[in-house]
């Protein structure tokens, strides 16, 4: 499919502060895609930009083939569901979501009774009549879903909608948001900074660190093939290990805490140059004694932190720091202080260029 | 200790509330003059006070000076404040004192002022001359209310209706006007009852020809104490007791009202 919205070298200087630094990007129409990144990385200003509530300093941004630049936020025809849910406290549920319809000419009596429908939508038949403050932190997040999707917009954008909830409701609304987002289609750009609901939810994430765009890939391709040690790092947990690639056609690296290493075979890198390892912790197997057919060294355990169906080991093999994720009941033998066994295969031995 | 605490409290109320009390047997005494406790009681003071013009004129005075004034006041106070809040500019914090200067200079210095300086204008003695000078000690106190209304709201509201295709005009008709109800309510009734009340200035510059309801009670207090003040005090005292209560009144009824309809 081709390209529906088009982010094309979008710059955001503050005086001598770079915060987005030319950031290309397109998604396809119905894509479902999350901006990942710490605080300040730019992620929400890339996407204030495109709402056009921030201007950028230099770049475009298109949707289907036309700029939105020059655009008001009123024109641009985009759904925004704001952190915390930016819901009218003086209408009622169903008189928020008949908002953007009434601001677009529409029929009272025809208006409200699309609100309703897009409420019956988003799980909240009956609760039209109620004003935000008599609805709980969820019922509101749907009702904001609601508005943002009534009048069909060409773009929705989420800014971290799920960060006010509890653990248990943000699981059960990044399956609904995912469900309502499916079920009409439109292109969608989430904003957070948590990776697992970014794991859970994308088609697509784009990770950005310091207004640069580290990465765009599928949740998958991003955990098994990270290009910057950042994403690596970012991404669940890992192992980063500094080594040398020492002979690149047998894939050896040398000059690592852990001695010589074979990796995954790759032809990015070249003999002598400079890499971060990556190992991810559940790919390394913890027992007593060296197991054939595995790279084994000798690792002192400093930290068993129990989960019940897993154990996260944390110890120490020479300086260098490793991580190991076991499961729950594996971890019976082995004590804290103890010296055991790490191994790995090398296909668990994923190569970043530096 | 408890219990000493317990009658402090009970001492402090009946002293804050014994002159309001009083006034209410004393509008309805018989006496020639204002007198506690009254040697006898009927409604001839009331009868007095709406029948004699040199009464009504003055509560007519106030009541459209106090109008003029809230109107002017927020006319004045709206924009201003929208301005100091949300924007920063040069000599923003001299703005922002100035607005705040009646509020620390004597009402008496003021009065002087304004005696000589509108003396000069020929508007002493007007009511346009007491609307001015009203509005000019009405506009800090109606600033204080709106500003802290408006430092309060929620800016992201405005964003929301702007996704949503809404105009900035149309933005602020709809939400943020709404939502700022209540503030501009109670800024434009402290502008209304500071005029309303407002004595000392009113003295100076009001004269004969726009005599304010205050200035006429004063006068009547020197000269012969006549039991109308307390009728007066009295209707004013029930004024303010029905201005607070009837919001919350009103607001429960139409709460119940919702209920049932949608029940």
């Amino acid at each position: 499919m081709s390209t529906y919205l088009q982010l094309s070298g979008i710059s955001k200087i503050y005086g001598q502060f770079t915060a987005l630094e030319a950031v290309d990007l397109d998604i396809k129409k119905g894509e479902f895609v999350t901006f990942l990144g710490p605080s300040g990385s730019g992620k929400t200003t890339t996407l204030m930009i495109i709402a056009g509530f921030e201007t950028a300093s230099s770049g475009a941004v298109n949707v289907a083939g036309k700029s939105l630049f020059g655009l008001a936020p009123h024109e641009r025809n985009i759904g925004i569901v704001f952190q915390n849910y930016g819901l009218f406290p003086h209408k009622t549920a169903a008189q928020n979501v008949y908002f953007p319809l009434q601001m677009r000419g529409w029929d009272k009596a025809k208006g409200l009774k699309r609100a309703e429908e897009m409420l019956d939508l988003v799980g909240l038949k009956g609760f039209g009549h109620r004003h935000p403050k008599e609805l709980s932190g969820g019922q509101q997040q749907r009702v904001a879903l609601a508005r943002a999707l009534v009048f069909e917009p060409s773009l929705l954008l989420l800014d971290e909608p799920l960060g006010a909830l509890d653990k248990n409701l943000r699981e059960q609304m990044q399956i609904e948001i995912k469900r309502i987002q499916r079920a009409l289609g439109v292109t969608t750009i989430f904003v957070t900074h948590d990776q697992t609901e970014a794991m859970s939810m994308s088609d697509r994430i784009v990770v950005f660190e310091k207004g640069r765009v580290q990465q765009v890939a599928t949740p998958l391709e991003l955990y098994h093939k990270p290009e910057t040690r950042f994403v690596a790092g970012f991404i669940g947990e890992s192992n980063l290990i500094e080594a040398t690639i020492t002979d690149a056609a047998a894939g050896e690296a040398g000059n690592t805490a852990l001695g010589t290493v074979e990796y995954a075979r790759t032809d990015k890198v070249a003999s002598g140059a400079a890499v971060t390892l990556m190992i991810r912790p559940e790919h390394i197997k913890l027992s007593r004694n060296p197991v054939d057919g595995r790279k084994n060294v000798r690792m002192k355990v400093e930290t068993i932190v129990n989960y019940g169906d897993n154990a996260l080991v944390i110890g120490k093999v020479g300086e260098q720091p490793m991580r190991v994720r076991v499961l729950g009941a594996d971890v019976v033998i082995i004590r804290e202080g103890e010296e055991c066994c790490i191994s790995w295969t090398r296909d668990s031995v994923y190569v970043i260029a530096n | 200790m408890n219990r000493f605490m317990r009658w402090l409290g009970i001492a402090v109320v009946v002293f804050i509330a014994a002159p309001l009390v009083i006034v209410v047997p004393m509008s309805f005494s018989e006496a020639r003059s204002l007198q506690f406790p009254p040697p006898g009681y009927w409604l001839g003071y009331y009868r007095a006070y709406f029948t004699d013009v040199s009464w009504l004129v003055p509560t007519w005075n106030s009541i459209l000076i106090a109008s003029a004034t809230t109107v002017l006041t927020m006319a004045l106070v709206v924009p201003a404040t929208f301005a100091l809040v949300r924007h920063r500019f040069r000599g923003k914090s001299i703005a922002d004192l100035m607005m705040l200067m009646p509020l620390a200079v004597p009402h008496i210095v003021m009065a002087v002022g304004y005696y000589s300086y509108f003396g000069d204008l020929g508007i002493v003695h007007t009511h346009l001359g007491v609307i001015l000078a009203h509005t000019c000690l009405s506009v800090p106190i109606a600033f204080l209310v709106l500003s802290a209304n408006l430092k309060g709201f929620d800016r992201t509201l405005e964003r929301a209706a702007q996704s949503l295709g809404a105009s900035p005009t149309r933005t602020f008709i709809h939400v943020t006007l709404p939502i700022l109800r209540p503030g501009l309510v109670i800024s434009a009734l402290f502008a209304f009852i500071q005029s309303f009340d407002e004595t000392v200035v009113a003295i100076f510059i009001s004269g004969r020809g726009a005599e304010t309801l205050p200035r006429k009670m004063f006068d009547s207090i020197r000269q012969e104490a006549d039991p109308v003040i307390a009728v007066i005090s009295t209707l004013l005292f029930a004024a303010v007791l029905i201005g607070l209560t009837a919001p919350l009144l009103l607001s429960r009824w139409r709460g119940r009202r919702a209920r049932i309809g949608t029940g």
